[in-house]
């Protein structure tokens, strides 16, 4: 018929059409694509950088941790309450070998004493000053370990409130633990130094010689790096931190070496390390924080009245 | 969101927990159940891809904010493992406690190598493969995998009798 036009969908019309179609069509491959593409993406920016918790982070592991620390609070409650109470048998024997360690460890800690006491004189006489930063231990309880069974961290119930700071060093009486990779107010995670993240440069307790931890993944064994193939390194020697700005205080235990490889040509050599720390029977650990400022003396004013 | 997908989370959040707390508290070194991947694997066997990707992702965030890796490595992986189970879907049966445990340990093998590869490749700690903490942790992984899926099967039976029941 004259006069009747057809009005179909415009240019634009028909692309938004078009779109809209393809979108309806294939939503869930282009869903799908964009929610492995977008974490990849921040994963390849970051990945060399570290973690920043953001606010969504926060409310997640604040909301989880105090479970954790609950549960494992919990857990060791009634273990302690089992070993104080009901479990008694052997408590003689043991009371004895005790008392016997005691009389050692005070006939050690006597000898200790003298000789810090003689370090001192000698420092004095040297005129040496000690550089290393004031600093201070926080004992820390270790609530969870990493979720996943291929990270190698920890978490402890101490934060940001308390002073802990990201990168902070984490010992145990037995040698290093770690440092702190991420924290929140009241909880902080720890890397283990068997983390392929985890580098410590060390010193070989006998020669003095230097070298490097890495770590590997596997949570009973550490790579020697950097160690020279001249040095006199044997099997069962004790590995101490180097120490050094952003790094361990210096002087603790790493591990044992073990492995020893040397190869005919090379500058370095081969061999493993054991870590002093046994990371999977860790309760406490503590971290070092910067110390506390300590209050200057109240000036004494000239002329004050007596 | 729908109530499904709010319980869903819960359990990923409550698995995060009992995967971090268990491991500890038995003095666990390597024989570690990776109980978010056993979500995973349910969920790209038995859900709608949206929703399970979806799913996935969040899985893998909760495995990412502990630990301590660089930023959204195990979100990644999870997407990725989804994906890749969801094509291999019509292979694999998880009908009975030892195919479900069959399917876990090779999706636990597969998943810590890509693991292995990606995080050495980009972040310049190198490969360090320990194929014995590898099998430790999918040999975990498959005698946990009956488990998660009965509790996966259970949420879900429920939400089919509820349909059925006319609720909505």
């Amino acid at each position: 018929m004259q006069g009747e036009k057809r009005e179909g969908p415009g240019r634009a019309g028909r692309s938004e059409i078009l779109v809209g179609s393809i979108l309806k069509r294939f939503r869930e491959p282009i869903f799908v694509v964009a929610l492995l593409a977008v974490p990849f993406v921040i994963f390849f920016v970051k990945a060399k950088k570290g973690r920043d918790l953001n606010l969504v982070d926060k409310v997640v592991l604040s909301l989880t941790a105090p479970i954790e620390k609950t549960i494992s609070g919990t857990a060791f409650a009634v273990s302690d309450v089992w070993h104080g109470y009901l479990a008694l048998r052997g408590v003689r024997d043991e009371n004895v070998r005790l008392r016997r360690e005691s009389i050692r460890a005070r006939s050690i800690e006597q000898q200790t004493t003298e000789l810090r006491l003689e370090n001192e004189r000698l420092k004095r006489l040297l005129d040496f000053t000690d550089k290393q930063a004031p600093m201070r231990l926080l004992t820390a309880r270790v609530v969870a370990v990493g979720a996943s069974p291929h990270s190698h961290t920890l978490r402890i119930a101490r934060g940001a409130d308390d002073g802990v700071v990201k990168g902070a060093a984490v010992i145990a009486p037995d040698g290093i633990v770690g440092t702190v990779a991420q924290l929140t107010s009241a909880y902080a995670d720890v890397q283990l130094v068997v983390s392929p993240l985890s580098a410590v440069p060390a010193i070989t307790q006998r020669t003095r010689g230097r070298s490097t931890v890495k770590g590997t993944g596997d949570i009973g064994r550490c790579k020697l790096e950097y160690a020279l193939r001249t040095d006199d390194l044997q099997e069962g020697d004790l590995l101490v931190t180097a120490g050094g700005p952003g790094f361990y205080p210096p002087g603790l235990r790493i591990g044992r070496v073990t492995n020893v490889v040397r190869k005919p040509h090379g500058l370095f050599l081969d061999a493993e390390v054991v870590p002093a720390v046994d990371f999977s029977r860790l309760d406490e650990v503590s971290v070092v924080v910067a110390a506390e400022p300590t209050p200057a003396p109240p000036a004494e004013v000239a002329g004050s009245p007596q | 969101m729908t109530l499904r997908i709010a319980l869903v989370i819960l359990v990923c959040a409550a698995l995060s927990v009992v995967e971090s707390v268990v491991p500890f508290l038995l003095h666990l070194r390597t024989a570690r159940a990776d109980l978010l991947l056993i979500v995973i694997l349910y969920l790209a066997l038995h859900d709608d891809v949206i929703e399970g990707a979806a799913l996935s992702a969040v899985a893998g965030y909760l495995s990412d904010l502990t630990s301590a890796t660089p930023a959204f490595l195990y979100t990644f992986l999870g997407v990725l493992t989804f994906i890749v189970v969801r094509l291999g879907g019509s292979a694999l049966k998880t009908e009975g406690g030892i195919q479900s445990a069959a399917v876990a340990f090779g999706a636990s093998l597969i998943h810590s190598i890509i693991a292995t590869l990606v995080f050495g490749f980009f972040t310049g700690a190198g490969m360090h493969f320990e194929f014995g903490p590898l099998i430790w942790s999918a040999v975990g992984t498959a005698i946990a995998a009956p488990i998660v899926f009965s509790i996966l099967r259970r949420l879900d039976s429920g939400f089919l009798h509820v349909d059925g029941g006319g609720l909505h």
